[in-house]
């Protein structure tokens, strides 16, 4: 490009949208490989401790493997910083560091909570009679599924993508109303036929949350990532 | 009556630049530099340009032990640039 003081209005009009096009471009794709990398690292990591859990409730080691989950931000982190370095041209934008906070708020408060209920899953145990500690133990993964619903519907309005937002509300609802009321570990007692869940079955509803977590990365983070990646 | 452009904004690859930099919050020189095509020099006189009439902001920092140009705009960039849009605008409707 020179420099070309004799533009017409229509040039300069054209430069300005091609520009501006360009550069949404780039950083629509910077946005959507985020996205796509905190996904893949989500669905892997659901996958890795449903297996651990899985495994360990034979040994009578019950949801152990959810403390796993304190280590996806160092994960992701870590693949961003990487993909960060072999990408550094690429600019922030609005949008981009919009979708940015809103993850970052989402994993904060994540862990802001898991630590809480862990703390006070912890205490509780050694204070209260069980009873009292079964009613006033806090259940994690209907928070969570509450929150990534939010954070889902929320990117869903800043990259203007309608089926995100409604993705993002009723899943998230419905992902609530499923966990709170423990619906999966209902349907795996009817299935099973048995008043009480054996153990097989128990370990199934272990592994329920876990599945909750991979379907809203997959459609939540990973599909979306891949559309914004793959954008022209 | 038509609105004067601004010269400094009327010129293909400071124009660039600015619809750029407008989009972004700030962009790195090697970045701009793809983006436009241009060559380093040329781009690096139009930034000075632009830098030294205040519309956009250059800080010269580290990138490990490279060397690492940002540019981002200025509100004084951004009001000129919005005028400049309001300019064309007139000269657009008249050649429709």
């Amino acid at each position: 490009m020179e420099e070309n003081m004799n533009m017409t209005a229509e040039r300069s009009l054209e430069i300005i949208t091609q520009q501006i096009a360009q550069s949404r471009r780039a950083v629509s794709k910077v946005t959507g490989q985020s996205l796509f990398i905190s996904g893949i690292c989500t669905m892997c990591m659901a996958v890795v401790i449903a297996i651990i859990n899985f495994v360990l409730i034979n040994n009578a080691i019950v949801g152990v493997g959810h403390l796993l989950w304190l280590v996806l931000p160092l994960i992701i982190w870590l693949f961003m910083r990487k993909y960060n370095k072999e990408h550094a041209h690429t600019p922030v934008s609005l949008v981009g560091s919009m979708v940015a906070k809103t993850w970052s708020t989402f994993a904060w408060f994540v862990i802001g909570f898991f630590v809480i209920a862990l703390i006070w899953g912890f205490v509780a145990a050694r204070v209260l009679p069980i009873e009292s500690y079964v009613a006033s133990r806090i259940e994690v993964t209907p928070v969570i599924v509450l929150l990534m619903g939010m954070a889902i519907t929320i990117t869903g309005h800043i990259l203007k993508q309608r089926w995100l937002v409604i993705f993002g509300t009723a899943a998230g609802l419905i992902c609530f109303i499923w966990e709170h009321f423990g619906m999966g570990q209902t349907i795996v007692l009817m299935l099973s036929g048995e008043p009480h869940l054996s153990l097989s079955a128990h370990a199934a509803t272990t592994m329920l949350p876990c599945l909750t977590i991979f379907v809203f990365a997959l459609v939540g983070l990973m599909l979306p990532g891949l559309m914004l990646k793959r954008q022209k | 009556m038509f609105p004067t452009l601004d010269p400094l904004l009327h010129s293909e690859l400071r124009l660039a630049v600015m619809s750029l930099l407008v989009s972004t919050e700030e962009a790195e020189f090697p970045y701009i530099k793809e983006q436009t095509e241009a060559t380093a020099g040329n781009l690096s006189v139009q930034i000075d340009k632009l830098s030294a009439a205040g519309y956009i902001e250059v800080e010269k920092t580290f990138k490990g032990k490279k060397p690492c140009t940002i540019c981002r705009i200025t509100p004084v960039g951004l009001k000129a640039f919005e005028e400049y849009i309001e300019a064309l605008k007139s000269y657009l409707n008249v050649s429709k």
